[in-house]
């Protein structure tokens, strides 16, 4: 009876066969198999300079040119999807953690004080510009990779928070709950056992959709100078730095800034993809 | 009714008047419009220490005592001419008897006696007040003539002279300099439009030589793209010192425009804090010093071949003695003298970068260079109020890059306090004696001495000097291409 009121964890339909789907998960794929790749191999060392061979157009030495310093273009977009994808990974990881336990805390406390300190706290944090407070807390606690994960991280919470709560409550209606109450369950295993798995789906795509805008906001961050440091390759100091070569060697911002945009599609196709394929309320509406 | 005379008269005016535009384009033109990066924060240069305040109006609109010329030479200006006493403390100036302020003031030996004591007042925000702290008294015997009495003699006394601290300003119109100077110069001020240009007219009063503009807009563009766009599109005439260095090749080969590459005073270093171990150590420093090849960080900075430094002292200066070669790119060298320093595998350290791209750039590739030897130096950006704070002020920092941009400034090594803490009593006794020797051959022959004390000691890592990169339009002459003072001076500006 109670299997019967919980959604499914698998869709019906071939939702694999979804072409934003497939686009997203190719994209996806191409990024972390090109970052994975970078720790054993990269064309040539992406932080060695040769500054006889500055500028250079792309050639079959360098496939995507040199930079102001003779470095390996190629070599450093690979190094830097590692660390846009780093980055990624421990903002969106830290905002889901905290955000989620914190929205399915709410959920279980509803209307009470704490539920009322946390989405009050939330809309606080929500209500400011999104990228000017990763730069805020940024230029507060000095510029670097940690700091960035943190301070976006710090933006995804409230998103993971909000979500989670109204989803939990949500959940927290239903008749198996109270079966589960009836059979003696604490609020803390219900939340475990029962509130968690329903909407570990919704979160998980939630997550996909965060972790695009976080890879947006670090090649923020880094064009600013306040994301990843030199010598480190990232995409947006690359794109920074290429601006001023901009009249005179222009590929070099078309790579850092493709590399972007196909890691942001991809993370947003793959998103939307996974939401077809979970979210119940879409999948009812077909 | 109308006679044949006034007829003619008629047809006389028309064709006079057909023929004027004509004659308008034949004749030269005589306005300019010149870009600089920085605008200045006030007109008055005996205010503050904006290096952009003296640029427009030094030799513009105020003239000092002497002047200093395109060669750095010093030469005659408000003074025509001053003996020097035998002692070498009296210094007598015999003034301009024609040289006239532009709200009609005519200058006279009080208005130098007033200058110079205002520039010490209590109430005073010169920036370079140690110019006059040799001065014992100023005595005005006549309206032409100054007689200057110094407490010890001083070298660079005339020198100072020429700097934008040492203007001659008058009573009636000091207070109002920074907004609406009035000066003795070749030019005259006409409007100041904040954030976008500063317009001067030809003095027609002026003392000297006329100058041939009679119109000069300075135009303030600090972003180096639309420097670059407005020269092309001939917006602007000039730029005193491009901030896009990489835009130099496609200005080159633009046939309306001339790119010359100056020197500067501005001396680039890797500043290092001699007081802080392991940088104390003179073998760390000399291993730092063979591991810098300054060819290679010049071009990546710029992408063309900029003066070499090899201790602190610009070619300009005709004391300069060429010092590259003391500690010559050699990372085997610089491994060895790491390891007798105790450092066989290197160490880590920081290097703290101010916003000019000269640094962050020099900075990368520095890092890169010293990873060679096992030297972890990790970048950290600073902005520039914070760079004073915490590395010129606070000497928190082990290395930085950073150009000192004030002219003969090798003085600095001798303050202990100063922010590499480099502390040498050889060396201070050496400055000690420069400032008392006044014949010029002999003072060039210490201060190659001072030079050679430096690049021995490896303070710092001597890396280039500043370039000025100066683009104009191709008819357009007369600009200064060298900066032994960052000023542009417009009398000598003509097109041809």
């Amino acid at each position: 009876m109670i299997e019967a009121a919980i959604p499914e964890p698998t869709a019906r339909r071939h939702w694999w066969t979804s072409p934003s789907f497939l686009i997203g998960a190719a994209l996806t794929l191409t990024v972390v198999a090109t970052a994975l790749l970078s720790y054993v191999w990269t064309p040539h060392h992406p932080t060695q300079m040769a500054i006889l061979n500055r500028l250079k157009p792309p050639s079959s030495a360098n496939w995507f040119g040199t930079d102001q310093f003779g470095r390996d273009v190629f070599s450093m977009i690979m190094v830097g999807a590692r660390n846009s994808l780093a980055v990624g990974l421990g903002a969106v990881g830290f905002g889901m953690v905290l955000g989620t336990t914190l929205g399915l805390l709410a959920a279980m406390r509803r209307d009470g004080l704490l539920d009322n300190a946390i989405m009050r706290s939330a809309d606080f944090t929500h209500a400011f510009p999104a990228v000017l407070t990763a730069i805020m807390i940024t230029a507060a606690a000095g510029p670097g990779m940690l700091n960035a994960v943190i301070a976006i991280g710090v933006l995804n919470l409230p998103y993971f928070a909000r979500l989670a709560r109204g989803s939990a409550l949500q959940v927290w209606t239903r008749d198996f709950i109270q079966a589960a109450r009836g059979h003696g369950l604490s609020n803390w295993q219900i939340t475990l056992r029962h509130v968690l798995p329903n909407i570990a789906g919704i979160i998980t795509v939630q997550a996909t959709i965060q972790f695009a805008l976080a890879v947006l906001a670090e090649a923020g961050l880094s064009y600013l100078g306040l994301g990843t440091q030199p010598p480190n390759p990232s995409w947006g100091r690359m794109l920074n730095e290429a601006q001023t070569f901009m009249a005179v060697q222009p590929w070099l911002a078309v790579f850092p800034g493709a590399a972007i945009a196909v890691t942001v599609l991809g993370f947003n196709l793959l998103g939307d993809g996974l939401r077809d394929a979970l979210d119940p309320r879409v999948r009812r509406a077909r | 009714m109308t006679t044949r005379r006034e007829f003619l008269a008629g047809a006389g005016l028309e064709a006079l008047a057909a023929q004027l535009p004509v004659i308008a384009l034949a004749q030269p033109k005589d306005s300019v419009t010149i870009a600089m990066t920085l605008e200045p924060p006030t007109l008055d240069p005996t205010s503050g220490a904006a290096q952009a305040i003296r640029e427009v109006t030094l030799q513009n609109i105020f003239e000092g005592l002497v002047r200093m010329d395109r060669t750095g030479k010093i030469v005659p200006c408000l003074a025509e001419s001053w003996e020097v006493a035998a002692d070498n403390l009296t210094y007598r100036f015999k003034l301009r008897t024609n040289a006239t302020f532009h709200d009609g003031t005519p200058f006279t030996s009080e208005l130098v006696k007033f200058s110079f004591e205002r520039a010490v007042a209590p109430d005073s925000t010169n920036a370079q007040r140690q110019l006059f702290a040799p001065i014992a008294a100023i005595e005005t015997p006549d309206p032409v003539t100054v007689v200057i009495t110094l407490k010890q003699p001083t070298a660079n006394f005339l020198y100072g002279l020429a700097w934008g601290d040492a203007v001659i300003v008058a009573p009636a119109s000091a207070a109002n300099n920074k907004t609406s100077p009035v000066g003795t110069g070749p030019f005259r001020f006409v409007r100041w439009n904040r954030g976008d240009r500063l317009e001067l007219a030809r003095n027609d009063a002026y003392w000297g030589a006329k100058p041939a503009l009679a119109k000069a807009t300075f135009r303030f563009i600090s972003d180096p793209a639309a420097q670059v766009a407005s020269l092309r599109a001939g917006d602007v005439d000039a730029q005193t010192n491009l901030a896009a260095p990489e835009a130099v090749a496609q200005l080159k080969a633009d046939p309306k425009l001339k790119v010359a590459f100056g020197k500067t005073e501005g001396e680039v270093i890797l500043a290092t804090n001699n007081a802080k171990p392991p940088f104390n150590d003179l073998r760390v420093r000399q291993a730092i010093a063979h591991v810098l090849d300054r060819k290679t960080i010049a071009l990546g900075v710029y992408g063309f071949d900029v003066d070499l430094i090899g201790s602190h002292f610009s070619p300009l200066h005709p004391a300069y003695v060429d010092l590259t070669n003391t500690y010559p790119p050699d990372l085997a060298k610089a491994k060895a003298l790491l390891a007798q320093a105790g450092h066989p595998n290197g160490f880590t350290c920081t290097l703290r970068l101010p916003p000019p791209a000269y640094a962050r750039r020099a900075g990368e590739i520095i890092a890169a260079l010293l990873a060679q030897v096992g030297i972890n130096a990790r970048i950290e950006p600073l902005e520039f109020p914070q760079w004073l704070e915490r590395v010129f002020r606070g000497k928190d920092f082990d290395l930085s890059v950073i150009a000192h941009t004030e002219p003969l400034d090798i003085g600095n090594y001798a303050r202990d306090d100063y922010y590499f803490q480099y502390r040498n009593p050889e060396f201070k006794a050496l400055i000690a004696k420069i400032d008392v020797t006044l014949p010029e051959a002999e003072r060039n022959a210490l201060y190659g001495e001072a030079q050679r004390i430096l690049a021995r000691d490896a303070v710092n890592g001597f890396l280039f000097v500043l370039p000025k990169i100066t683009v104009t339009a191709a008819g357009l002459e007369g600009m200064w291409t060298d900066w032994p003072l960052p000023i542009t001076p417009l009398a000598e500006v003509v097109w041809r």
